[in-house]
């Protein structure tokens, strides 16, 4: 969508060039900065690892290249098999939230939505716990049957307030939140009952409630990266429809947008990525809420920008939060991103001159 | 600090899940747990050093009579108990009071226990007054008993025993992270019952047996050069990696260190070690301490995320032992640092231990 198309009132929401030219520095900067973070994630940790080794260790699994064999195999499954996937799994994980989370404040018109709106979190959550909790136990592709129940579990949420919400109908969404709610609340009971009752097993599910990279390895990420993303590479894709919603059916209408279908497939792709997000880390929330603000208080409101800007910076986000969070003895990821977060977002909303407005 | 094959994760798991608890249900313990335990962790070799030499028959009761009633007591918490008469009707809130009270001969008379105490046999089939850690106070009040016996540092939740207090029911609270403290234990629990000689008569074994599996496991450490290092797998959560292990200066740290072996520890409060920790300090051994509830096997070990660099892992040393002796303190201590002396050492000759 180019400013040339839409009226004044929309470009004067922030949808003209005002944010243009410095979106591009934002994103360049951006993804510098994710780039030192992650090199100082993997170079992180409880033991001491120089930076050189570090790098040497990735090179040398990478490409093969061998510049002189300084370390250990101990360092190596340090680096390679604990640190990187580590890192990783949260850049991914904090990128695809906070698309998952613009996507749906967009669809819904509601600045409070975040990726778990659809019932997604109580829906994950009980089939972890129900996961955690059968006496069974299943791997495949290293994939614990609590990871395949949290997955299911949050689709088959997403998937009933969808239907029951009537999503696919025209008309408001105050029905679609509401039934989330409803929904959710019904699963969360279930998730205390089963608590409840899980005995040793309240731990587990506690931590999974938590979120949290510990449980990071290749193979998790490897399955749910590529759902990731290219759910949110068809979501940045469908931006235009986005902006359409955004502006209201009739609007949405006015510009040619099929309104039914593109808020269908938005919310189910949306949806995809945070189930798959949830499945390997548990609950991370936080931001996914916040990070679309801030980045619409910084490039303004188009999608087309929103979508690719909060991408690096959910992946900024969690990538620092797990960091500090390392660091201080693996405390909750969730708590060091609200405490990094949060006062950020205050002194941006104090700072931003015209009101703001999803 | 409490440590059953329960118990360690319970505990543990107060300290860390009181904040959502109390959010997800109200009834939840709100203690603020393994911070307020007191250390009292003596050295490995202090706890050696106290125990009396090897009798070999039991020692005749002690001439110095036992404490009469009324008596008041001091218990691990720092609370006094009264106690106007030798207790009739005792409910024990914790396995391992469970079985003290079994093994000084007051075991007919409890009339409730928690949902965990599954020995002696005759523990079992008792109304269960804890349940999924949930203490019921009311059933608790209505079989009117004389004396509650409660586990510490949150084992037990702290309100509870609030409200058995103002109700005006004498609860006796029993915590302890060393082996020393555990005797202790025991001994209070029998001074509290009235059975302060049975009670003696149960350490001083518990000390000789103790000592002298220590003394031969020590030996058959000292043939080697070096102690080998040495990891007791308490716990691990797939989803999160999170692994639990003994924590420092915990009992099950000490009986380690007492049969000679390099102990890797897990936190003093939340028993976690980090998996690079575990790498960096490099397990030779890795025993694997199984339960009802936890059934780890050495294949499953092998495929957990960064395990593979492990030293035990590459040769395959993981070995698995019944962890409930050895986790619980109570009167089997011995036959659990037996079973784990012999886990440690499989050529050990040992005699036999009750």
């Amino acid at each position: 969508m180019t400013a040339r198309t839409i009226p004044g009132a929309i470009r004067r929401a922030g949808f003209g060039g005002r944010f243009r030219g410095r979106t591009t520095v934002i994103g360049l900067v951006g993804l510098g900065l994710l780039a030192v973070l992650m090199v100082i994630g993997v170079t992180v940790g409880s033991t001491q690892i120089g930076p050189a080794d570090t790098l040497a260790v990735i090179l040398h699994r990478l490409t093969g290249i061998d510049l002189g064999r300084t370390w250990t195999d101990a360092t190596e499954t340090i680096v390679w098999e604990l640190r990187l996937p580590r890192v990783l799994t949260a850049a991914v994980v904090g990128a695809g939230l906070a698309i998952a989370g613009a996507t749906f404040q967009g669809i819904v018109r509601n600045p409070l939505a975040d990726p778990y709106v659809l019932g997604t979190s109580s829906g994950a959550a009980l089939g972890a716990a129900i996961g955690i909790l059968l006496p069974v136990s299943f791997v495949a592709l290293q994939l614990g049957i609590v990871n395949v129940l949290a997955f299911i579990g949050a689709i088959v949420a997403a998937l009933l307030v969808f239907r029951v919400g009537g999503a696919g109908r025209s008309g408001g969404m105050t029905r679609l939140l509401l039934t989330g709610y409803a929904v959710g609340s019904i699963l969360a009971a279930l998730l205390t009952m089963a608590m409840y009752v899980s005995g040793t097993n309240l731990r587990t599910i506690f931590t999974f409630l938590l979120g949290g990279l510990g449980g990071a390895s290749w193979e998790r990420l490897l399955v749910a990266a590529p759902v990731i993303i290219v759910a949110c590479a068809a979501v940045v894709a469908r931006a235009r429809s986005l902006d359409g919603l955004l502006l209201g059916d009739s609007a949405a209408r006015h510009f040619g947008i099929d309104v039914r279908r593109e808020r269908g497939i938005l919310l189910v792709l949306a949806s995809m990525a945070t189930a798959a997000a949830v499945a390997i880390t548990g609950l991370i929330g936080f931001v996914g809420l916040v990070v679309p603000h801030v980045v619409r208080l910084l490039v303004g409101a188009p999608a087309r920008r929103v979508l690719p800007i909060s991408a690096i910076a959910g992946a900024i986000l969690l990538v620092a939060a797990d960091l500090v969070a390392r660091m201080l003895g693996d405390i909750p990821v969730g708590v060091v991103m609200a405490m990094l977060g949060a006062p950020f977002f205050l002194v941006l909303l104090h700072q931003a001159r015209t009101g703001y407005e999803l | 600090m409490h440590l059953p094959s329960r118990a360690a994760r319970r505990a543990s798991l107060w300290s860390i899940a009181t904040p959502l608890l109390a959010l997800a249900f109200v009834v939840a313990a709100c203690s603020s747990s393994a911070a307020s335990t007191t250390p009292i962790a003596p050295s490995a070799s202090t706890a050696l050093a106290s125990a009396t030499p090897v009798p070999t028959v039991a020692p005749t009761p002690s001439p110095t009579p036992a404490p009469s009633f009324p008596l008041t007591l001091t218990d691990d918490e720092g609370g006094t108990v009264t106690l106007a008469a030798e207790p009739q009707k005792i409910v024990s809130l914790t396995p391992a009071v469970t079985e003290t009270l079994f093994a000084v001969g007051a075991g007919p008379r409890v009339v409730a226990t928690d949902d965990s105490s599954d020995y002696p046999a005759e523990a079992k089939p008792l109304p269960d007054v804890v349940t999924f850690g949930t203490v019921d106070v009311e059933k608790i009040v209505s079989l009117k008993p004389d004396l509650v016996i409660a586990g510490g540092a949150g084992f037990t939740a702290a309100d509870a025993i609030a409200k058995l207090r103002d109700v005006k029911i004498p609860v006796l609270v029993v915590s302890t992270p060393s082996i020393e403290g555990i005797y202790k234990d025991i001994e209070l629990v029998g001074s509290a019952v009235g059975a302060t000689d049975e009670a003696k008569t149960v350490t001083t074994k518990m000390r000789a047996d103790m000592q002298a599996i220590a003394t031969a496991a020590q030996a058959e450490s000292a043939k080697a050069s070096t102690k080998p290092r040495v990891f007791y797998d308490v716990g691990y959560i797939d989803t999160t990696g999170q692994i639990y292990g003994p924590a420092e200066g915990s009992f099950l740290a000490e009986m380690l260190g007492l049969l000679g072996v390099d102990v890797i520890t897990g936190d003093k409060v939340t028993y976690e070690i980090p998996i690079e920790k575990l790498i960096e300090r490099d397990p030779q051994v890795i025993i694997l301490g199984v339960n009802a509830f936890y059934k780890p096997t050495p294949e499953t070990v092998a495929k957990r995320t960064g395990w593979k660099a492990l030293t035990a892992v590459k040769t395959g040393d993981i070995r698995s032992v019944n962890d409930t002796e050895i986790t619980r303190p109570g009167p089997r201590l011995a036959i659990g640092m037996h079973n784990l002396a012999l886990a440690m050492y499989p050529d050990l000759r040992l005699p036999p231990v009750s």
